[in-house]
């Protein structure tokens, strides 16, 4: 078993309060694996802590076997580790395609023609960011993060925000480029439909800690996690 | 979702731009020959020189906004480090007035650097405060240090009989300082306009925007924006040593936060979105400030006046006007 992604004992406090105690998770190349549970669980403090923008952690954090901890969130980017965030993070006064060309100069010059494409972009290079929809700067967002094909991906929440439509659509786009480019994808979202609909693997996490692992069936038939997060319905 | 490439043909940004923007240049340098003649006086010819060092230093504000997006109280200091480095060196025939020159425009732009370089993420409040404490202690040891440059006096001094082998009178001739800084002050636009459509100065820009996203998609953010620093502390110097060039003279005043403030009251004036606004900004407030000479106790009630107004009507400053009146006139 390859791994894409592994971190060990992943740990993050804020002065007394542990957001993430002593968590481990890897991933597998080319898995997509949801990150689910309920606010505070830690989801976002661990893509935090695996890109790097989490200040002095616990824990290791691997990339294809290599330690990547002490790196910086751009020395780990140059290595094929890329994220998004929850909250959208573009260059809202440069337009789509200066942006896109401008994030393809930190990794070797890639292509920024095929992410165009494939999130559909093409007929909004010209627009400054700031002046297009809410759905096109989530895809822009996630364009961003995949220029020059990362190995990992760790998205915070693509879909948020989105119409049902929109998530979908994006659920078929992930889907696809991991498997077409075989990017391994951590998947923080609380779209159950999304997450169900396109992850290999899940983990649940419950006040900073892991509160179960497995795929799909195995995580909507557990007790434990029915009980803490997805609730009856699910 | 996917589309076939080329449905949709996007506008390639290329540098196709800039041989027009060189002739532009070319043609901005000749006209600069005409400046003597244009000016009814020497008096007006002097004035036009210092018009020009004002739209050298409102250049080096405007820059750091529009650049690296930071306001500076304290640009004044690399102003008056350009001006005092080269006065003393040369008055002191510490080194040669060449390598005084050198050192003029390369002391300035490393602690430019420097100061970048830690400075780099601070923004706000915070960083205007940073920038107005490093000019104002420059001005207090020019101020306080006699041994210096004779304290708050000012010094006068000799200029060299010649500079990298040419004669130096004409730069205290407002006829021949008029023609010099008009060229510099082309060329320095020249030059910051082929910066920001460098990688670098994209790269800065993209920073500025989204400090956090550029780190994310793998830039440095330090360095950019030090580099920025730097160029705008070299644009500042560059006017304070043509100043003290020109005057012959050096005083703490070129350090002062009050001349600090009225460069970015030019840059925005002018528009500190466009290379060229301050410039533009610091030429128009300057003449202003002339025909009003006959009420100069009131100039601070006139700037102030100037200045909300274009806050209001002018958010984009002078250049920014124009370039909407421009771009209505085309939509119709």
């Amino acid at each position: 078993m390859t791994l894409a992604i592994q971190g060990i004992g992943l740990t993050r406090r804020f002065g007394g309060f542990t957001a993430l105690d002593n968590v481990d998770i890897a991933i597998r190349q080319g898995e997509i694996r949801g990150l689910i549970g309920p606010n505070g669980a830690g989801k976002s403090t661990l893509i935090d802590v695996l890109s790097g923008r989490a200040r002095n952690p616990g824990g290791q954090v691997l990339l294809n076997g290599v330690d990547v901890s002490r790196l910086t969130p751009q020395q780990r980017r140059k290595r094929g580790m890329a994220r998004s965030f929850q909250r959208t993070n573009i260059f809202p006064e440069l337009s789509v395609e200066q942006q896109l060309r401008i994030a393809s100069w930190a990794v070797e010059d890639a292509d920024t023609d095929e992410v165009m494409d494939e999130l559909d972009l093409r007929a909004l290079a010209d627009r400054p960011a700031a002046e297009i929809s809410y759905g096109d700067q989530r895809r822009l967002d996630l364009a961003l993060a995949l220029v020059g094909r990362p190995r990992v991906l760790l998205l915070d929440e693509p879909a948020a925000g989105l119409t049902m439509e929109e998530s979908l659509d994006l659920a078929r786009i992930l889907r696809d480029l991991a498997n077409r480019w075989g990017v391994t994808v951590l998947l923080v979202e609380h779209d159950m439909q999304v997450v169900f609909s396109i992850c290999d693997q899940i983990t649940v996490l419950h006040l900073g800690r892991s509160l179960s692992e497995g795929s799909c069936a195995e995580v909507r038939a557990n007790p434990t996690v029915i009980a803490a997060y997805l609730g009856t319905e699910a | 979702m996917t589309v076939a490439a080329g449905d949709v043909a996007p506008r390639v940004k290329t540098r196709r731009g800039t041989p027009l923007l060189l002739v532009l240049g070319v043609a901005a340098l000749v006209a600069g020959f005409t400046l003597p003649w244009i000016a009814p006086s020497k008096v007006a010819m002097s004035l036009m020189a210092q018009s020009l060092f004002d739209a050298l230093l409102a250049t080096s504000v405007g820059f750091l906004v529009r650049q690296n997006g930071r306001v500076s109280f304290g640009q004044a200091a690399f102003f008056g480090l350009g001006g005092y480095v080269f006065a003393i060196l040369v008055a002191r025939s510490l080194v040669t007035p060449e390598v005084a020159l050198v050192l003029a425009l390369a002391v300035p732009t490393l602690v430019a650097f420097l100061f970048g370089l830690v400075v780099a993420r601070v923004t706000g409040v915070a960083h205007a405060m940073l920038t107005l404490a490093i000019g104002q202690a420059l001005y207090e040891i020019a101020f306080r240090w006699r041994e210096l440059a004779k304290g708050d006096d000012g010094m006068s001094f000799d200029l060299p009989a010649r500079l990298f082998g040419l004669p130096t009178r004409g730069l205290q001739d407002p006829a021949v300082m008029v023609v010099l800084a008009w060229s510099i002050l082309v060329v320095a636009l020249l030059g910051l306009k082929l910066f920001s459509q460098s990688r670098t100065g994209q790269i800065a820009a993209a920073i500025r925007d989204n400090e956090e996203r550029a780190r994310f998609i793998g830039f440095s953010t330090t360095l950019p924006r030090a580099l920025v620093y730097a160029i705008a502390a070299l644009i500042a110097a560059i006017a304070g040593t043509l100043q003290a060039t020109y005057n012959g003279y050096i005083a703490p005043q070129m350090f002062h936060w009050s001349l600090s403030g009225a460069a970015l009251v030019m840059a925005i004036v002018g528009g500190a979105k466009f290379i060229v606004g301050p410039a533009i900004g610091a030429i128009v407030l300057f003449y202003i400030k002339d025909l009003a000479g006959q009420f100069a106790e009131y100039w601070p009630a006139i700037v102030g006046t100037v200045l909300v107004v274009v806050t209001l009507v002018m958010p984009e400053g002078i250049v920014g006007l124009i370039k909407r009146i421009g771009g209505l006139g085309q939509r119709r």
